[in-house]
Protein backbone atom coordinates (compact mmCIF):
# COMPACT_ATOMS: atom_id res chain seq x y z
CA UNK A 1 0.00 0.00 0.00
CA UNK A 2 1.46 3.25 -0.73
CA UNK A 3 0.78 6.63 1.21
CA UNK A 4 -1.58 8.26 -1.71
CA UNK A 5 -4.41 5.78 -0.80
CA UNK A 6 -4.35 6.75 2.82
CA UNK A 7 -4.11 9.97 2.03
CA UNK A 8 -7.55 12.14 3.23
CA UNK A 9 -8.45 16.27 2.80
CA UNK A 10 -7.20 17.88 6.40
CA UNK A 11 -7.68 20.98 7.84
CA UNK A 12 -4.99 23.72 7.50
CA UNK A 13 -4.04 26.55 8.73
CA UNK A 14 -1.22 29.30 8.23
CA UNK A 15 1.01 31.03 10.22
CA UNK A 16 -1.39 34.20 10.82
CA UNK A 17 -4.27 32.20 12.30
CA UNK A 18 -5.86 33.30 15.42
CA UNK A 19 -4.36 30.71 18.04
CA UNK A 20 -7.35 30.26 19.52
CA UNK A 21 -8.99 29.52 16.64
CA UNK A 22 -7.11 26.50 15.74
CA UNK A 23 -7.05 25.16 19.08
CA UNK A 24 -10.90 25.33 19.19
CA UNK A 25 -10.86 22.96 15.72
CA UNK A 26 -8.54 20.57 17.02
CA UNK A 27 -10.83 20.27 20.10
CA UNK A 28 -14.09 19.87 18.75
CA UNK A 29 -13.20 18.44 15.90
CA UNK A 30 -10.64 15.84 18.05
CA UNK A 31 -8.04 16.30 15.80
CA UNK A 32 -4.54 15.63 16.66
CA UNK A 33 -2.77 18.82 15.29
CA UNK A 34 -3.03 20.81 12.45
CA UNK A 35 -1.41 21.56 9.35
CA UNK A 36 0.27 24.48 8.80
CA UNK A 37 0.89 26.42 5.43
CA UNK A 38 3.18 29.50 4.56
CA UNK A 39 1.99 31.96 2.45
CA UNK A 40 2.69 30.27 -0.86
CA UNK A 41 0.17 27.40 0.35
CA UNK A 42 2.67 24.99 1.02
CA UNK A 43 3.35 22.90 3.61
CA UNK A 44 5.46 24.84 6.45
CA UNK A 45 4.97 22.11 9.19
CA UNK A 46 2.49 20.35 11.66
CA UNK A 47 1.93 21.64 14.97
CA UNK A 48 0.30 19.17 17.28
CA UNK A 49 -2.39 19.52 19.99
CA UNK A 50 0.62 18.75 22.39
CA UNK A 51 2.64 21.98 21.60
CA UNK A 52 -0.43 24.34 22.20
CA UNK A 53 -0.87 23.27 25.37
CA UNK A 54 2.74 23.54 26.26
CA UNK A 55 2.04 27.02 25.19
CA UNK A 56 -0.84 27.85 27.22
CA UNK A 57 0.49 25.97 30.36
CA UNK A 58 3.07 27.91 31.95
CA UNK A 59 6.58 26.39 32.21
CA UNK A 60 6.80 26.60 36.06
CA UNK A 61 3.91 24.13 36.15
CA UNK A 62 4.97 22.24 33.61
CA UNK A 63 8.57 21.82 36.19
CA UNK A 64 7.06 21.64 39.01
CA UNK A 65 3.60 19.25 38.86
CA UNK A 66 2.53 20.16 42.50
CA UNK A 67 1.50 23.53 41.35
CA UNK A 68 -0.89 22.11 38.87
CA UNK A 69 -3.07 20.93 41.68
CA UNK A 70 -3.39 24.31 43.57
CA UNK A 71 -5.45 26.23 40.91
CA UNK A 72 -9.06 26.83 40.80
CA UNK A 73 -11.33 25.79 37.42
CA UNK A 74 -10.90 29.89 36.78
CA UNK A 75 -7.53 30.04 36.36
CA UNK A 76 -7.83 27.35 32.81
CA UNK A 77 -10.16 29.60 31.50
CA UNK A 78 -7.39 32.11 32.11
CA UNK A 79 -5.03 29.44 30.91
CA UNK A 80 -6.54 29.30 27.82
CA UNK A 81 -7.36 33.50 27.08
CA UNK A 82 -3.39 33.49 26.35
CA UNK A 83 -4.69 31.81 22.81
CA UNK A 84 -6.62 34.79 22.33
CA UNK A 85 -3.86 37.49 21.72
CA UNK A 86 -1.55 35.23 19.51
CA UNK A 87 -1.20 33.55 16.41
CA UNK A 88 -0.04 29.87 15.59
CA UNK A 89 3.49 31.66 14.25
CA UNK A 90 3.98 32.91 17.93
CA UNK A 91 3.79 29.35 19.10
CA UNK A 92 5.54 27.52 16.83
CA UNK A 93 8.17 30.24 15.50
CA UNK A 94 8.20 31.59 12.11
CA UNK A 95 11.68 30.47 11.41
CA UNK A 96 11.65 27.76 8.68
CA UNK A 97 13.40 25.07 9.49
CA UNK A 98 16.39 24.26 7.20
CA UNK A 99 16.30 21.05 6.98
CA UNK A 100 13.50 19.47 4.68
CA UNK A 101 14.07 16.78 6.88
CA UNK A 102 12.30 18.43 9.38
CA UNK A 103 9.00 18.32 7.56
CA UNK A 104 6.79 15.57 7.87
CA UNK A 105 6.24 15.36 4.64
CA UNK A 106 5.91 12.08 2.34
CA UNK A 107 5.67 11.51 -1.33
CA UNK A 108 2.50 10.21 -3.01
CA UNK A 109 4.26 6.59 -3.42
CA UNK A 110 6.32 6.11 -0.34
CA UNK A 111 5.14 2.91 1.60
CA UNK A 112 3.93 3.34 4.66
CA UNK A 113 7.12 2.21 6.54
CA UNK A 114 8.40 5.07 4.99
CA UNK A 115 5.39 7.26 6.52
CA UNK A 116 6.13 5.76 9.72
CA UNK A 117 9.67 6.46 9.89
CA UNK A 118 9.09 10.35 9.13
CA UNK A 119 6.09 10.56 11.63
CA UNK A 120 8.48 8.72 14.19
CA UNK A 121 11.32 11.59 13.67
CA UNK A 122 9.17 14.46 13.81
CA UNK A 123 7.45 12.95 16.78
CA UNK A 124 4.35 14.15 14.73
CA UNK A 125 0.56 12.64 14.99
CA UNK A 126 0.38 13.22 10.88
CA UNK A 127 1.85 12.89 7.74
CA UNK A 128 1.71 15.17 4.85
CA UNK A 129 1.54 13.44 1.29
CA UNK A 130 2.45 15.28 -1.84
CA UNK A 131 3.09 14.49 -5.29
CA UNK A 132 5.92 17.00 -6.92
CA UNK A 133 4.82 20.28 -5.59
CA UNK A 134 0.82 19.31 -5.29
CA UNK A 135 -0.68 18.28 -2.08
CA UNK A 136 -2.30 14.88 -1.94
CA UNK A 137 -3.47 14.69 1.56
CA UNK A 138 -2.75 14.07 5.25
CA UNK A 139 -2.41 10.59 7.06
CA UNK A 140 -3.25 10.35 10.90
CA UNK A 141 -1.14 8.33 12.43
CA UNK A 142 -4.39 6.06 13.93
CA UNK A 143 -4.95 5.10 10.31
CA UNK A 144 -1.18 4.31 9.36
CA UNK A 145 -0.94 2.34 12.74
CA UNK A 146 -4.03 0.10 11.19
CA UNK A 147 -2.83 -0.29 8.05
CA UNK A 148 0.61 -0.90 8.90
CA UNK A 149 0.02 -3.57 11.73
CA UNK A 150 -2.60 -5.72 10.18
CA UNK A 151 -1.63 -9.09 11.20
CA UNK A 152 -1.28 -7.67 14.95
CA UNK A 153 -4.83 -6.29 14.73
CA UNK A 154 -6.31 -9.42 13.97
CA UNK A 155 -5.07 -10.77 16.77
CA UNK A 156 -6.19 -8.18 19.35
CA UNK A 157 -8.86 -8.62 21.30
CA UNK A 158 -12.83 -7.28 19.81
CA UNK A 159 -12.67 -4.95 22.73
CA UNK A 160 -9.56 -3.98 24.74
CA UNK A 161 -10.48 -3.15 28.56
CA UNK A 162 -11.44 0.53 29.24
CA UNK A 163 -9.60 2.38 31.50
CA UNK A 164 -10.81 2.77 34.12
CA UNK A 165 -12.33 -1.09 34.15
CA UNK A 166 -16.40 -0.46 34.23
CA UNK A 167 -17.88 -2.86 37.02
CA UNK A 168 -20.21 -5.44 36.17
CA UNK A 169 -23.11 -3.27 37.58
CA UNK A 170 -22.23 -0.82 35.13
CA UNK A 171 -23.89 -0.63 31.50
CA UNK B 1 61.91 21.45 40.32
CA UNK B 2 58.75 18.83 41.08
CA UNK B 3 57.82 21.24 43.67
CA UNK B 4 57.45 23.92 40.58
CA UNK B 5 55.94 21.60 38.81
CA UNK B 6 53.22 20.21 40.91
CA UNK B 7 52.40 23.87 41.70
CA UNK B 8 52.24 24.54 38.03
CA UNK B 9 49.74 22.07 37.34
CA UNK B 10 47.83 22.80 40.42
CA UNK B 11 47.04 26.51 39.12
CA UNK B 12 46.61 25.31 35.58
CA UNK B 13 43.96 22.93 36.98
CA UNK B 14 42.77 25.61 38.88
CA UNK B 15 42.41 27.94 36.22
CA UNK B 16 40.34 25.52 34.36
CA UNK B 17 37.66 25.00 37.23
CA UNK B 18 37.40 29.04 37.74
CA UNK B 19 37.13 29.62 33.70
CA UNK B 20 35.19 26.55 32.71
CA UNK B 21 36.90 26.31 29.79
CA UNK B 22 36.11 22.34 30.54
CA UNK B 23 34.01 20.67 33.00
CA UNK B 24 34.72 21.24 36.72
CA UNK B 25 34.96 17.26 37.55
CA UNK B 26 37.49 16.67 34.27
CA UNK B 27 39.66 19.62 35.47
CA UNK B 28 39.78 18.66 39.00
CA UNK B 29 40.66 15.05 37.96
CA UNK B 30 43.28 16.56 35.48
CA UNK B 31 44.67 17.91 38.29
CA UNK B 32 44.43 15.32 40.81
CA UNK B 33 45.97 12.91 38.26
CA UNK B 34 49.15 15.41 38.42
CA UNK B 35 49.87 15.07 41.65
CA UNK B 36 49.75 11.38 41.21
CA UNK B 37 51.98 11.67 38.19
CA UNK B 38 54.28 13.72 39.85
CA UNK B 39 54.49 12.29 42.97
CA UNK B 40 52.63 14.40 45.43
CA UNK B 41 49.78 12.04 46.13
CA UNK B 42 49.96 8.11 47.10
CA UNK B 43 46.29 5.97 47.67
CA UNK B 44 47.29 6.26 51.31
CA UNK B 45 47.27 10.34 51.47
CA UNK B 46 44.49 10.41 49.12
CA UNK B 47 41.81 7.86 50.42
CA UNK B 48 43.37 7.58 54.23
CA UNK B 49 44.74 11.01 55.08
CA UNK B 50 42.48 12.84 57.05
CA UNK B 51 45.16 16.31 56.41
CA UNK B 52 46.04 15.45 52.75
CA UNK B 53 43.41 13.54 51.76
CA UNK B 54 39.52 12.85 50.20
CA UNK B 55 37.08 14.33 53.17
CA UNK B 56 34.62 11.71 53.29
CA UNK B 57 32.58 13.27 56.11
CA UNK B 58 32.05 16.39 53.47
CA UNK B 59 30.97 13.91 50.57
CA UNK B 60 28.80 11.77 52.46
CA UNK B 61 27.29 14.64 54.73
CA UNK B 62 26.22 16.03 50.65
CA UNK B 63 25.49 12.19 49.76
CA UNK B 64 23.04 12.21 52.27
CA UNK B 65 21.22 15.46 52.08
CA UNK B 66 20.91 15.11 48.65
CA UNK B 67 18.91 11.78 49.16
CA UNK B 68 17.05 13.14 52.05
CA UNK B 69 15.94 16.01 49.84
CA UNK B 70 15.12 14.44 46.90
CA UNK B 71 12.24 12.62 49.43
CA UNK B 72 11.53 15.76 50.71
CA UNK B 73 10.88 17.45 47.64
CA UNK B 74 8.37 14.83 46.36
CA UNK B 75 6.36 16.02 49.39
CA UNK B 76 4.69 19.81 48.05
CA UNK B 77 5.48 20.76 51.09
CA UNK B 78 7.51 23.10 49.64
CA UNK B 79 4.90 24.43 47.76
CA UNK B 80 2.46 24.69 50.61
CA UNK B 81 4.53 26.64 52.46
CA UNK B 82 5.28 29.50 49.62
CA UNK B 83 1.65 29.68 48.19
CA UNK B 84 0.17 29.47 52.50
CA UNK B 85 2.56 32.79 53.28
CA UNK B 86 1.68 34.44 50.23
CA UNK B 87 -1.96 34.20 51.61
CA UNK B 88 -1.15 35.41 54.65
CA UNK B 89 0.88 38.39 53.23
CA UNK B 90 -2.93 39.12 51.43
CA UNK B 91 -1.27 38.93 48.15
CA UNK B 92 1.02 42.50 48.95
CA UNK B 93 3.91 42.41 47.00
CA UNK B 94 6.55 43.23 49.10
CA UNK B 95 5.14 41.11 52.27
CA UNK B 96 5.43 38.46 49.20
CA UNK B 97 8.71 39.00 48.60
CA UNK B 98 9.76 39.22 52.29
CA UNK B 99 7.77 35.95 53.13
CA UNK B 100 9.27 33.72 50.29
CA UNK B 101 12.59 35.44 51.27
CA UNK B 102 12.47 34.53 54.57
CA UNK B 103 11.38 30.87 53.70
CA UNK B 104 13.96 30.77 51.17
CA UNK B 105 16.56 31.77 53.66
CA UNK B 106 15.50 29.48 56.04
CA UNK B 107 15.14 26.31 53.82
CA UNK B 108 18.77 27.12 52.45
CA UNK B 109 20.10 27.17 56.12
CA UNK B 110 19.02 23.55 56.90
CA UNK B 111 19.06 22.36 52.60
CA UNK B 112 21.29 22.93 50.11
CA UNK B 113 21.52 26.46 48.80
CA UNK B 114 20.52 25.07 44.86
CA UNK B 115 17.82 22.50 45.80
CA UNK B 116 16.15 25.61 47.54
CA UNK B 117 16.38 27.92 44.87
CA UNK B 118 15.22 24.84 42.75
CA UNK B 119 11.89 24.37 44.91
CA UNK B 120 10.88 28.11 45.43
CA UNK B 121 11.72 29.87 41.97
CA UNK B 122 8.52 28.02 40.32
CA UNK B 123 5.96 28.87 43.35
CA UNK B 124 7.31 32.13 42.92
CA UNK B 125 6.83 32.64 39.37
CA UNK B 126 3.19 31.15 39.91
CA UNK B 127 2.26 33.63 42.71
CA UNK B 128 4.45 36.77 40.70
CA UNK B 129 1.91 35.80 37.54
CA UNK B 130 -1.26 35.82 39.80
CA UNK B 131 -0.47 38.93 41.94
CA UNK B 132 0.98 40.83 38.67
CA UNK B 133 4.26 41.84 40.80
CA UNK B 134 7.25 41.25 38.18
CA UNK B 135 8.87 38.29 38.65
CA UNK B 136 12.57 39.40 38.55
CA UNK B 137 13.32 41.19 41.58
CA UNK B 138 11.62 38.39 43.39
CA UNK B 139 13.78 35.77 41.60
CA UNK B 140 17.44 37.68 42.44
CA UNK B 141 16.36 38.39 46.00
CA UNK B 142 16.13 34.45 46.83
CA UNK B 143 18.82 33.43 45.37
CA UNK B 144 20.82 36.26 47.57
CA UNK B 145 18.65 34.81 50.56
CA UNK B 146 19.45 31.21 50.04
CA UNK B 147 23.02 32.39 49.53
CA UNK B 148 22.63 34.20 53.13
CA UNK B 149 20.80 31.95 54.71
CA UNK B 150 23.17 29.10 53.79
CA UNK B 151 25.58 30.66 56.04
CA UNK B 152 23.83 30.38 59.06
CA UNK B 153 24.60 26.55 59.43
CA UNK B 154 27.41 23.75 58.51
CA UNK B 155 25.13 21.94 56.22
CA UNK B 156 23.60 25.30 54.63
CA UNK B 157 26.47 26.03 52.17
CA UNK B 158 29.40 22.93 50.85
CA UNK B 159 32.20 26.45 51.99
CA UNK B 160 30.94 25.65 55.48
CA UNK B 161 31.05 21.83 55.36
CA UNK B 162 34.35 21.75 54.16
CA UNK B 163 35.70 24.37 56.95
CA UNK B 164 34.16 22.44 60.04
CA UNK B 165 35.95 19.66 58.47
CA UNK B 166 39.08 21.49 58.68
CA UNK B 167 38.98 23.18 61.36
CA UNK B 168 36.98 20.01 63.70
CA UNK B 169 33.90 22.48 64.14
CA UNK B 170 30.45 21.26 65.31
CA UNK B 171 27.24 22.24 63.86
CA UNK B 172 26.71 23.78 67.14
CA UNK B 173 29.32 26.17 66.50
CA UNK B 174 28.25 27.07 63.44
CA UNK B 175 24.92 27.82 65.24
CA UNK B 176 26.64 30.12 67.84
CA UNK B 177 28.73 31.84 65.68
CA UNK B 178 27.14 31.88 61.85
CA UNK B 179 23.63 32.25 63.02
CA UNK B 180 23.63 35.06 65.41
CA UNK B 181 25.06 37.13 62.48
CA UNK B 182 22.74 35.57 59.61
CA UNK B 183 19.84 36.65 61.30
CA UNK B 184 20.95 40.02 61.42
CA UNK B 185 22.07 40.28 57.69
CA UNK B 186 18.77 39.01 56.83
CA UNK B 187 17.11 41.64 58.71
CA UNK B 188 19.43 44.26 56.54
CA UNK B 189 18.71 42.68 53.27
CA UNK B 190 15.06 42.67 53.33
CA UNK B 191 15.96 46.59 54.17
CA UNK B 192 18.00 46.37 51.17
CA UNK B 193 14.99 44.65 48.89
CA UNK B 194 12.65 47.59 50.10
CA UNK B 195 15.43 50.52 48.52
CA UNK B 196 15.96 48.32 45.59
CA UNK B 197 12.75 46.68 44.55
CA UNK B 198 10.22 48.90 46.43
CA UNK B 199 9.43 51.11 43.66
CA UNK B 200 8.54 47.81 41.40
CA UNK B 201 6.54 46.51 43.46
CA UNK B 202 2.76 47.45 43.08
CA UNK B 203 -0.43 46.28 44.93
CA UNK B 204 -3.03 45.26 42.94
CA UNK B 205 -6.30 44.26 45.15
CA UNK B 206 -8.44 42.74 41.90
CA UNK B 207 -4.94 40.54 41.46
CA UNK B 208 -4.05 39.96 44.98
CA UNK B 209 -8.14 38.49 44.98
CA UNK B 210 -6.31 35.99 42.52
CA UNK B 211 -3.78 34.74 44.24
CA UNK B 212 -6.06 34.30 48.00
CA UNK B 213 -8.79 31.75 45.58
CA UNK B 214 -5.20 29.54 44.94
CA UNK B 215 -5.79 25.86 46.52
CA UNK B 216 -2.49 25.51 48.71
CA UNK B 217 -3.70 22.40 50.08
CA UNK B 218 -3.99 20.65 46.79
CA UNK B 219 -0.12 20.62 46.55
CA UNK B 220 0.34 18.27 48.97
CA UNK B 221 -0.73 15.02 47.97
CA UNK B 222 0.98 12.10 50.26
CA UNK B 223 0.20 13.56 53.85
CA UNK B 224 2.39 10.04 54.98
CA UNK B 225 5.11 11.34 53.37
CA UNK B 226 5.13 14.54 54.58
CA UNK B 227 4.58 13.97 57.79
CA UNK B 228 6.84 11.13 58.11
CA UNK B 229 9.64 13.08 55.91
CA UNK B 230 9.26 15.72 58.22
CA UNK B 231 9.87 13.67 61.48
CA UNK B 232 13.25 12.45 59.79
CA UNK B 233 14.11 15.82 58.93
CA UNK B 234 13.62 17.16 62.31
CA UNK B 235 15.39 13.85 63.79
CA UNK B 236 18.42 14.66 61.60
CA UNK B 237 18.74 18.32 62.72
CA UNK B 238 18.24 16.68 66.42
CA UNK B 239 21.01 14.44 65.78
CA UNK B 240 23.85 17.62 64.37
CA UNK B 241 22.96 19.18 67.57
CA UNK B 242 23.61 16.34 69.54
CA UNK B 243 26.91 15.65 67.76
CA UNK B 244 28.65 15.83 71.21
CA UNK B 245 26.56 13.50 72.96
CA UNK B 246 26.18 10.80 70.07
CA UNK B 247 29.71 11.00 68.89
CA UNK B 248 27.96 10.32 65.16
CA UNK B 249 29.32 12.98 62.93
CA UNK B 250 27.04 14.79 60.94
CA UNK B 251 27.80 12.81 57.61
CA UNK B 252 26.70 9.48 59.75
CA UNK B 253 23.66 11.06 61.35
CA UNK B 254 22.79 12.62 57.21
CA UNK B 255 23.26 8.77 56.34
CA UNK B 256 21.39 7.92 58.78
CA UNK B 257 18.49 10.13 57.80
CA UNK B 258 18.22 9.52 54.07
CA UNK B 259 18.10 5.41 54.99
CA UNK B 260 15.30 6.23 56.93
CA UNK B 261 13.46 8.34 54.60
CA UNK B 262 14.50 5.83 51.60
CA UNK B 263 12.61 3.05 53.88
CA UNK B 264 9.73 4.91 54.91
CA UNK B 265 9.02 6.68 51.53
CA UNK B 266 8.46 3.83 49.49
CA UNK B 267 9.58 5.35 46.32
CA UNK B 268 11.71 4.25 43.82
CA UNK B 269 15.77 4.23 43.41
CA UNK B 270 15.04 6.66 40.20
CA UNK B 271 13.46 9.17 42.23
CA UNK B 272 15.17 9.50 45.49
CA UNK B 273 18.22 9.54 44.03
CA UNK B 274 17.47 12.14 41.22
CA UNK B 275 18.74 15.15 43.54
CA UNK B 276 22.16 13.06 43.75
CA UNK B 277 24.75 15.43 42.17
CA UNK B 278 26.81 12.79 41.28
CA UNK B 279 29.40 14.94 39.49
CA UNK B 280 29.85 17.54 42.35
CA UNK B 281 30.37 14.79 44.66
CA UNK B 282 33.31 13.39 42.14
CA UNK B 283 34.30 17.11 41.70
CA UNK B 284 34.98 17.15 45.45
CA UNK B 285 36.89 14.45 45.58
CA UNK B 286 39.07 15.65 42.47
CA UNK B 287 39.77 18.73 44.28
CA UNK B 288 40.74 16.95 48.12
CA UNK B 289 43.15 15.55 46.17
CA UNK B 290 44.16 18.12 43.70
CA UNK B 291 44.53 20.13 47.53
CA UNK B 292 46.01 17.29 49.58
CA UNK B 293 49.06 17.31 46.48
CA UNK B 294 49.79 20.83 46.73
CA UNK B 295 49.95 20.74 50.50
CA UNK B 296 51.97 18.05 50.21
CA UNK B 297 54.54 20.55 48.30
CA UNK B 298 55.24 22.65 51.13
CA UNK B 299 53.88 25.72 49.62
CA UNK B 300 50.93 25.90 51.83
CA UNK B 301 53.25 26.20 54.87
CA UNK B 302 55.64 28.28 53.43
CA UNK B 303 53.04 30.64 52.85
CA UNK B 304 51.28 30.51 56.62
CA UNK B 305 54.69 31.15 58.02
CA UNK B 306 55.36 33.81 55.57
CA UNK B 307 51.71 35.21 56.90
CA UNK B 308 52.42 34.41 60.49
CA UNK B 309 55.55 36.33 60.36
CA UNK B 310 53.73 39.48 58.88
CA UNK B 311 50.36 39.16 60.94
CA UNK B 312 51.72 37.86 64.20
CA UNK B 313 48.78 38.10 66.96
CA UNK B 314 47.22 40.46 64.88
CA UNK B 315 44.26 38.38 64.18
CA UNK B 316 41.48 41.43 63.65
CA UNK B 317 43.40 42.41 60.49
CA UNK B 318 43.96 38.47 59.56
CA UNK B 319 40.40 38.49 59.85
CA UNK B 320 40.00 41.45 58.08
CA UNK B 321 42.18 40.62 55.09
CA UNK B 322 40.12 37.38 54.79
CA UNK B 323 36.45 38.20 55.00
CA UNK B 324 37.39 40.86 52.48
CA UNK B 325 39.93 38.62 50.02
CA UNK B 326 37.31 35.61 50.25
CA UNK B 327 34.46 37.95 49.42
CA UNK B 328 35.66 39.19 46.57
CA UNK B 329 37.29 36.17 45.05
CA UNK B 330 34.44 34.06 45.74
CA UNK B 331 32.37 36.96 43.72
CA UNK B 332 34.53 35.72 40.84
CA UNK B 333 35.51 32.29 41.27
CA UNK B 334 33.69 29.46 43.19
CA UNK B 335 33.63 29.21 46.24
CA UNK B 336 34.48 25.81 46.81
CA UNK B 337 37.71 25.46 45.65
CA UNK B 338 38.40 28.80 46.77
CA UNK B 339 37.63 27.19 50.42
CA UNK B 340 39.14 23.97 49.79
CA UNK B 341 42.46 25.65 49.15
CA UNK B 342 42.43 28.26 51.79
CA UNK B 343 41.54 26.00 54.33
CA UNK B 344 44.44 24.50 54.90
CA UNK B 345 46.53 27.88 54.59
CA UNK B 346 44.14 29.25 58.25
CA UNK B 347 44.50 25.87 59.85
CA UNK B 348 48.35 26.83 59.33
CA UNK B 349 48.18 30.25 60.78
CA UNK B 350 45.64 29.00 63.46
CA UNK B 351 47.89 26.39 64.39
CA UNK B 352 48.96 25.77 68.10
CA UNK B 353 47.03 28.92 68.83
CA UNK B 354 43.65 29.43 70.42
CA UNK B 355 40.84 31.89 71.48
CA UNK B 356 38.72 34.36 70.01
CA UNK B 357 41.15 35.95 67.60
CA UNK B 358 42.45 32.90 65.98
CA UNK B 359 38.58 31.16 65.90
CA UNK B 360 37.82 34.38 64.10
CA UNK B 361 39.90 33.73 61.07
CA UNK B 362 37.31 31.07 60.27
CA UNK B 363 34.50 32.74 60.49
CA UNK B 364 35.63 35.35 58.68
CA UNK B 365 36.49 32.67 55.69
CA UNK B 366 33.18 31.22 55.53
CA UNK B 367 31.12 34.91 55.82
CA UNK B 368 33.39 36.06 53.19
CA UNK B 369 33.22 32.94 51.04
CA UNK B 370 29.40 32.61 51.50
CA UNK B 371 28.58 36.22 51.52
CA UNK B 372 30.78 37.09 48.35
CA UNK B 373 28.60 34.35 46.13
CA UNK B 374 26.11 37.45 46.08
CA UNK B 375 27.91 40.12 44.40
CA UNK B 376 27.65 38.92 40.94
CA UNK B 377 25.88 36.77 38.35
CA UNK B 378 27.65 33.46 38.52
CA UNK B 379 29.41 34.45 42.17
CA UNK B 380 27.20 31.18 43.42
CA UNK B 381 25.48 28.45 42.21
CA UNK B 382 22.34 28.88 43.04
CA UNK B 383 22.58 32.44 41.29
CA UNK B 384 23.28 30.71 37.94
CA UNK B 385 20.19 28.30 38.26
CA UNK B 386 17.36 30.91 39.11
CA UNK B 387 18.78 33.06 36.33
CA UNK B 388 18.34 29.49 34.47
CA UNK B 389 14.79 29.41 35.87
CA UNK B 390 13.79 32.67 35.11
CA UNK B 391 15.21 32.57 31.07
CA UNK B 392 12.83 29.66 30.41
CA UNK B 393 10.04 31.14 31.79
CA UNK B 394 10.25 34.66 29.48
CA UNK B 395 11.87 36.79 32.26
CA UNK B 396 15.55 37.66 31.28
CA UNK B 397 18.05 38.65 34.14
CA UNK B 398 21.43 39.63 32.60
CA UNK B 399 24.91 40.05 34.00
CA UNK B 400 24.73 43.10 34.82
CA UNK B 401 20.86 42.93 36.00
CA UNK B 402 22.33 40.87 38.80
CA UNK B 403 25.39 41.93 39.33
CA UNK B 404 24.31 45.75 39.71
CA UNK B 405 22.16 44.42 42.93
CA UNK B 406 24.69 41.85 44.08
CA UNK B 407 27.47 44.22 44.37
CA UNK B 408 25.63 46.23 46.88
CA UNK B 409 24.21 43.75 48.93
CA UNK B 410 27.66 42.24 49.06
CA UNK B 411 29.38 44.58 49.80
CA UNK B 412 26.72 45.85 52.61
CA UNK B 413 26.66 42.40 54.11
CA UNK B 414 30.03 41.79 54.07
CA UNK B 415 30.74 45.15 55.88
CA UNK B 416 28.56 44.33 58.33
CA UNK B 417 29.41 40.59 59.18
CA UNK B 418 32.93 42.23 59.31
CA UNK B 419 31.92 44.62 61.97
CA UNK B 420 29.88 41.57 64.06
CA UNK B 421 33.78 39.58 63.91
CA UNK B 422 35.29 43.09 64.86
CA UNK B 423 32.63 43.34 68.07
CA UNK B 424 32.45 39.92 69.26
CA UNK B 425 35.81 38.36 68.84
CA UNK B 426 37.95 41.74 69.67
CA UNK B 427 36.05 44.66 71.07
CA UNK B 428 34.22 42.28 73.60
CA UNK B 429 36.08 39.28 73.76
Amino acid sequence: MRARELAKPFPTVTLETDALVAAATMGERDLPGLVVLDKEGRPFTVVPASQVLRFVIPGYVQDDPHLARVYDEEAADRFCQKLAAVTIGDIIGTKRPDDYDHLPVVDADAKLVEVAAVMARNRSPLALVTEGDEPVGVIRIGTLLGKLLPTTAEQVPDALPDYPASSPDQP
Amino acid sequence: MITTLAIVAFLAAYILIATERIHRVAAAFWGAAAMVVLGQVTSESAFFSEETGIEWNVIFLLLGMMILVGVIKQTGAFEYLAIWSAKRARGKPFRVMVMLVVITAVASALLDNVTTVLLIAPVTLLVCDRIGAPAIPFLISEAMASNIGGAGTLIGDPPNIIIASRAGLSFNDFLLHMLPIVVVLLVVFIGLMKLMFGKQLVYDAERAADLMRLSEKEAIHDRRLLISSGVILAGVMVGFVTHSITGLDPSMVALLGAGAAVAVSRLEPRDYLADVEWSTLAFFAGLFVMVGGLVHTGIIADMGDWLTDRLGTNWLLGSTVLIWISGALSAIVDNIPYVATISPLVADLTHGASGAGPESLWWALALGADLGGNATAVGASANVVVIGIAARNGHRISFWTFTKYGLIVATVTIAVAWGYLALRYFALA
